[in-house]
């Protein structure tokens, strides 16, 4: 099957200063592969060149040097472009056009027709969750209401990738989740959805595989559970009926301590302490065992480590950058 | 071509319901309708004053519309952001460029009818109220069909200054693409003033730089056919054909440029 | 109610400041009016330039304050106004308008208009016909206004005369331009001119032009023949104590008979002064005003 979005080498230089002398480099080297069917996650702080990356795939922006393609065509081909839905970060619309005329006209400049038009504008409106001010001008739009429509008019032709920048900014609860299972449908009808946040619990819970740029590199890539995976920090052992005594005892083994409930305990055991053995020990002792669980990596830990070791990197490698 | 056709219906659609142009087009009008009243302070030269202010009405108006719409065109348009989900649909840029042009050209055609019909309105009441003798000493015909002819080059004249709008707002601020614009505006009146500088100027390479400037400069004050048209005095089809074409040329030119400058442009 | 005080104590403040406004152009009027009388343009090609593509409207605009300017110099009770920014009003209208008939024609008019009626320059509207002249060389009325200036302001019948003459050759020209350029040449003293004008004049296919110029040739005959009876008037007066009449000079054999005019009438002759009239009964009368004669020509007395 051919990949959904090849990316390869792509950089991005600015000139900056009033000179144009320092180029600066908002995107070094990317390359990544998405799958058809895949949801990837592009993650990485603010700055990171997450934006940019989606800007160079839209072509709203030109790579310094390097390439991209989307299913199999390169990124400036204009009939690709029927194929795939974008979300830009904190999107602006027309004003003075209602929610309905907005994604009317979107509809026919993907040369939509008109029977199939009113219908497919309906449903997204209603799938986002916006139809009942579907009349009202796009000026007296919550910033909410206004992220449902840039949402609609992204999948309002059906489109095979869908790109997505911060999706659920601007939302409140009930509206991440609303994104969240719809993007969670849109891969069950084998779309391939590309989206950058800086949300972790959402990729967390959405993605199949994500990638880390920070500083415009390349930090990580691969899938989710490979990265958490063995990154496993600790254990965790939750036990009951413990006497005093040996609740001291434990206490003093474990990292830490917490009391969640009447007289039940969660401890925190380091990675080299074997939980099965003092597990065994304790209800040999008349504890009762509850749940022993293995510590992982949450994304944020991982996220900020190797954020930091970026950081460390570049900043060595600023000096030789500028002396470029 | 379709594409084309729904983004410059779109830019129809925004002018419309965008308040300031709707509100210049009211103001115009009321502007006409009163040359009616201004009329009778001219001891007896009304009709002049009625065509000379409803025409310069019509080109003044016309310009406001051009500038503003046209600067909206791209330059807030990309300031707002709101052209990144449009970029991203299956139209290429030079399609968008062309669009939004065609856009423009529909509103300010629209635009300029209204003030023609209300400036013929205003003529038509005129000429019923006033006794046949009077009539027969009027420089032209109260309901002169010639001055159409000075409406359509005005209406060339705007098509220009909106191309040339078009074309800054391509790459620059709305505030700066405005300026230039009004700028370019007043130079292309002054042309015939830079022609003659080669009799004032003692320096021979300022001289031909001046001439030079003088072919580059669109030639606005060429399109300006009004006094003629409301003394009566003729205007020749061939020098309608010839200003015409050169407007066209002219414009060709400038939105071909624009066309470059937008499709290499990075949209930050 | 608080919000209403401060409406009340805005709309107050206002009407005093209005108040104030009423008060002060109630004492310092003049110099309110004095400057209105400033032109901030002061050369014609400023204005073109200024004016852009709306150089019509600016003219019209100039042409209005034209006649404001005219109209309140006219109307002040002051009558210390000398229309002094009439001609450079006019100037700069016509610049920015070069085909504004109406402009050079009032202009003419009212700048050659003595004081109070107007600035008495008669120059000023010579020059500003001969501009529009410049600028339409076809238009009749222009020919024809300058004739009038140089008739009644400058009293120099000749040259009008001469002007009224160029107005009946232009195009649409009124064709009793003609007759009245041959008759100024008759009060301008020359009558062979103007002879030669009727007689052109008798050519012409409209039958109460042909009239006119048999009557008009008449009366310069009579003219003529008025001048000859008064040098033998003059020559020969009666005896102290009786009255200058024909027949005292039949009686004296000076004349042969009692003179009559072309059309048959008896000229009279005043039994005082002896000066030699048109009788009024003739279908001559009145006669053209004519100065003394360069020479005599044309016909001699005819007697009864």
């Amino acid at each position: 099957m051919p990949l959904a979005i090849r990316i390869e080498e792509l950089t991005k230089d600015y000139a900056v200063g009033f000179w144009r002398k320092r180029p600066y480099r908002a995107l070094d080297r990317l390359s990544l592969s998405i799958e058809t069917g895949e949801v990837f996650g592009f993650l990485g702080p603010n700055g990171a060149g997450k934006t940019t990356t989606l800007k160079l795939l839209m072509q709203l922006i030109f790579p310094t040097s390097g390439r991209a393609e989307i299913l199999g065509s390169p990124v400036g081909n204009v009939a690709m472009r029927r194929r795939i839905g974008y979300l830009p970060e904190n999107p602006t619309f027309y004003d003075y056009l209602t929610a309905e005329e907005l994604l009317e006209y979107f509809a026919r400049l993907f040369g939509i027709g008109a029977a199939d038009r009113k219908k497919r504008v309906s449903g997204i409106l209603d799938r986002v969750g916006i139809a009942g001010e579907r009349r009202l001008q796009l000026r007296k739009f919550s910033k909410g209401m206004i992220q449902r429509v840039g949402i609609a008019q992204a999948l309002i032709n059906d489109p095979e990738v869908i790109f997505l920048d911060e999706p659920m900014s601007g939302l409140d609860p009930l509206g991440r989740r609303d994104v969240r299972t719809l993007i969670l449908e849109l891969r069950d009808q084998g779309r391939t959805v590309f989206f950058s946040s800086h949300i972790l619990a959402d990729a967390e819970a959405l993605c199949s595989r994500v990638a880390v740029v920070a500083g415009g590199q390349l930090a990580a890539s691969g899938k989710l559970t490979d990265i958490l995976a063995f990154e496993i920090r600790g254990w965790e052992v939750v036990l009951a009926d413990m006497s005093a005594e040996l609740l001291a005892r434990v206490s003093d083994l474990a990292k830490r301590t917490t009391e969640i409930g009447h007289g039940r305990y969660a401890f925190e055991l380091s990675i080299e302490q074997s939980p099965e053995r003092l597990a065994a020990e304790l209800t040999s002792r008349g504890a009762k065992l509850l749940s022993i669980n293995p510590i992982r990596d949450t994304l944020e830990d991982f996220f900020v480590r190797r954020v930091q070791q970026m950081g460390a990197g570049a900043r060595s490698g600023e000096n030789t950058r500028a002396r470029d | 071509m379709r594409a084309i056709s729904w983004i410059a219906i779109s830019v129809f659609r925004e002018s419309v319901r965008d308040r300031v142009p709707y509100n210049l087009v009211i103001f115009a009008v009321l502007l006409i309708a009163s040359s009616f009243l201004i009329g009778q302070l001219t001891a007896g030269q009304d009709v002049k004053i009625i065509k000379d202010l409803g025409l310069a009405a019509t080109a003044l108006f016309g310009l406001f519309i051009a500038i503003f719409i046209g600067i909206g065109l791209v330059s807030k348009e990309v300031e707002r952001r709101s052209i990144y989900p449009l970029l991203a649909k299956p139209i290429s840029r030079p399609q968008l460029v062309a669009g939004k042009y065609a856009g423009l050209v529909l509103t300010l055609a629209v635009n300029v009818a209204v003030m023609t019909v209300a400036v013929y309105a205003v003529l038509a009441y005129m000429t019923w109220s006033v006794p046949p003798e009077i009539r027969g000493v009027w420089d032209a015909p109260g309901l002169d069909p010639a001055m159409l002819k000075a409406v359509f080059l005005i209406f060339v004249e705007l098509m220009l200054i909106t191309a040339i709008a078009l074309f800054f707002s391509t790459f620059s601020t709305p505030l700066l693409s405005a300026a230039f614009t009004l700028a370019l505006y007043i130079v292309g009146h002054f042309n015939k003033e830079l022609r003659n500088l080669d009799q004032v100027v003692q320096s021979k390479t300022v001289a031909r730089i001046t001439e030079a400037l003088y072919h580059v400069v669109p030639d606005l004050s060429a399109f300006d056919v009004k006094t003629q048209v409301v003394h009566g005095l003729p205007v020749s089809w061939g020098y309608l054909a010839l200003t015409s074409a050169y407007g066209a040329l002219y414009i060709a030119a400038i939105l071909l440029v624009s066309i470059v400058i937008f499709s290499r442009r990075d949209f930050k | 109610m608080r919000r209403l005080i401060v409406l009340v104590v805005a709309v107050v403040t206002f009407a005093a400041a209005i108040g104030l406004q009423i008060t002060r152009d109630r004492r310092y009027a003049s110099d309110v009016r004095e400057t209105e009388r400033l032109l901030y343009i002061r050369t014609a090609r400023n204005a073109q330039r200024a004016a852009l593509a709306f150089q019509a409207v600016a003219a019209d605009i100039y042409w209005i304050r034209a006649i404001q300017h005219y109209g309140g110099d006219r109307l002040s009770p002051e009558r210390q106004h000398r229309y002094e920014l009439l001609a450079p009003l006019l100037d700069l209208t016509t610049a920015l308008d070069p085909y504004f008939t109406i402009a050079y024609r009032f202009g003419s008019i009212f700048l050659s208009e003595p004081y109070p009626g107007g600035p008495g320059d008669p120059e000023a509207a010579i020059a500003l016909l001969k501009k529009g002249i410049g600028v339409q060389p076809t238009k009749w009325q222009f020919y024809h206004d300058l004739a009038f200036v140089y008739y009644w302001h400058k009293r120099d019948p000749v040259t009008a005369s001469e002007w009224f003459r160029k107005a009946s050759e232009q195009p649409r020209a009124p064709n009793w331009l003609g007759p009245v350029a041959a008759n100024m040449l008759i009060e301008g003293g020359d009558r062979a001119k103007a002879r030669f004008l009727w007689g052109q004049i008798l050519t012409s296919e409209e039958p109460w032009l042909q009239k006119s110029a048999i009557r008009t040739l008449q009366q310069l005959d009579a003219l003529d023949a008025i001048d000859q009876l008064q040098e033998i008037v003059q020559k020969v007066p009666p005896a102290a104590g009786t009255p200058y009449s024909w027949e005292g000079l039949v009686q004296r054999r000076v004349l042969r008979g009692i003179p009559v005019d072309p059309a048959g009438t008896p000229f009279e002759v005043n039994a005082q002064t002896g000066e030699v009239t048109i009788a009024n009964a003739s279908p001559l009368y009145p006669l053209p005003r004519y100065a003394r004669p360069s020479a005599v020509s044309g016909q001699g007395v005819r007697e009864r």
